[in-house]
């Protein structure tokens, strides 16, 4: 009788440790995920977006130009042509090779670009997502991606197979469009003539390729 | 023929080890000759124990489930360097995703297989002998629980046929009245589980079950061939351990295709294995020789 007393309360004691493994990890690991993508933290929490970028914009560097909102569903897509330039680089993984998947150590070009700066034609009322999607199908790039429905946008989980935690748990894809590294989805990136997209593979949740939002939250 | 599979007649330990190898080997190993050497090796001891009927439930059952696993995975699972073409989400098709799929439909087949066999060949009171005296409850327990579901569909056929000799079947009266007989049927079955489990624990407890010095219901002997038999697994089991730790069963799916290139040593790997998931059938088919010679001798 005590040992099945001992045994219940050890195998209760052992599913609370579990629970509580489980609970506080994502937060560390959706961090990263959420960061090609989405803003890490105030994705849930921030009950307007539309008024994070200019924050964060202002924070940066009060001279620039303000960053445009994420836009809404249903945004229609114009016959209008525009171009832009995007490029894909994972060079952040030749510093952290070490760390990398050894199954995917081959995949990593030699100096780090899967595309280099490529001007594209995008139509009026496109995001960031749909240039990508397209530049990645003509170029035979593999591309795969999610659409998580609490971040109303694409959620880029690898690029060329390397995906998201590939190398360590703070790694992962993300954008940037004229330096700026949005805290929303791409999906809901609108862009203009000329934008220049930046594809990163981070290693350190950004701040390695120069998104200085985790340390602002850290502030 | 009380004892057609020679295999059956060896000790428990014999057996148990035997299943527990091809087993775990069977779910670990994702290399794709050691999936064909398991499933094929699976199917063919199925279909020798089981005759046609285990050919049956090969086909199906287990070829319906293995294309729905081939298919799924590539649904699901994007990764992969061979692009061969765009589903209709947007995300890529790739081979290595496919060939994936394919696998891992073969490994599940096999482990299917490989239960069938085993539930053929240990016997509850096989299970019992081996474990009766190591853990008398978790191996009650076990045997009671694997014996619980054919137990309780005989019962409830039973319980049917009373039912409906009295008017109150399940395919008697009107929908409402139907599902009435139908909670009436499953509240019997609930109420019996739980008494005849009671019963049996009792039953056992008076008899002394898990008491020392107890014996079990079938004597077995550590003979001999058991102890070569159990040399051979050992063996086996070595060899192929050995093998896993040196990488020789290692093959990659994604995000490209990637095995040990050929050589001997890998080889052997794979022999042993072969004739560690044959042994069964060796066993066998040496015996039926046996049998013919001594036939036509005579």
């Amino acid at each position: 009788m005590r040992k099945a007393l001992f045994l219940s309360i050890s195998l209760l004691l052992l599913a609370a440790l579990l629970a509580g493994c489980s609970s506080p990890s994502p937060a560390p690991t959706a961090a990263p995920t959420a960061a090609p993508t989405a803003a890490p933290a105030p994705a849930t929490e921030a009950p307007a977006p539309s008024a994070q970028p200019t924050e964060a914009g202002e924070g940066a560097d009060p001279e620039e130009t303000e960053h445009p909102a994420p836009m809404e569903d249903g945004t229609e897509v114009l016959d209008e042509e525009y171009h832009c330039t995007i490029s894909i680089s994972c060079a952040m993984i030749l510093n952290n090779m070490d760390k990398c998947n050894k199954d995917k150590r081959e995949l990593v070009p030699e100096d780090g670009w899967f595309l280099e700066p490529t001007e594209v034609v995008f139509y009026g009322g496109e995001s960031v997502f749909n240039v990508l999607q397209r530049t990645c199908r003509q170029k035979k790039i593999h591309m795969e991606f999610s659409n998580p429905p609490i971040y109303n946008s694409a959620y880029i989980e690898g690029i060329g197979n390397i995906y998201e935690r590939d190398v360590g748990e703070l790694s992962g894809w993300m954008y940037s469009v004229n330096g700026w590294f949005p805290n929303y989805g791409c999906g809901r990136y609108a862009l203009k003539d000329g934008d220049v997209i930046e594809w990163v593979y981070t290693c350190d949740l950004g701040a390695d390729v120069g998104d200085d939002y985790m340390s602002q939250i850290d502030e | 023929m009380l004892n057609r599979d020679t295999f059956s007649g060896y000790h428990p330990l014999v057996n148990f080890l035997y299943f527990a190898m091809v087993l775990v080997f069977g779910m670990c190993f994702m290399h794709p000759v050691c999936l064909l050497i398991s499933l094929g090796s699976a199917t063919a001891y199925n279909v020798y124990l089981k005759g046609r009927k285990g050919l049956r439930f090969s086909l199906r059952f287990l070829l319906p489930m293995m294309l729905l696993a081939a298919v799924l995975n590539p649904a699901f699972n994007h990764e992969g360097a061979t692009i061969l073409a765009y589903l209709p989400s947007g995300n890529p098709l790739t081979m290595e995703s496919m060939i994936y799929g394919v696998a891992s439909a073969f490994m599940l087949a096999s482990v299917i297989q490989w239960f069938s066999c085993y539930n053929e060949v240990m016997t509850s009171d096989k299970f019992v002998y081996l474990f009766g005296r190591v853990i008398p409850a978790l191996s009650l327990v076990l045997s009671m629980t694997l014996r619980f579901v054919p137990r309780f569909q005989a019962q409830m056929k039973t319980v049917r046929q009373a039912q409906q000799c009295i008017g109150r079947d399940l395919s008697d009266g009107s929908i409402p009245q139907r599902l009435k007989h139908g909670i009436t049927i499953l509240s019997i079955m609930v109420t019996w589980s739980l008494e005849n489990a009671i019963e049996t624990a009792d039953s056992m407890k008076s008899r002394g079950y898990g008491l020392p010095g107890r014996s079990a219901f079938s004597i077995y002997r550590f003979d001999s061939r058991d102890r070569s038999a159990m040399l051979w697994l050992g063996f086996c089991l070595w060899f192929i351990v050995f093998g896993w730790i040196c990488g020789g069963f290692d093959f990659r799916y994604y995000p490209t295709l990637k095995g040990v290139d050929i050589s001997p040593l890998p080889l052997s790997f794979f022999l042993v294995y072969l004739a560690l998931c044959l042994t069964p059938l060796i066993l066998n088919g040496k015996e039926d020789m046996k049998w013919k010679r001594l036939r036509s001798a005579a």
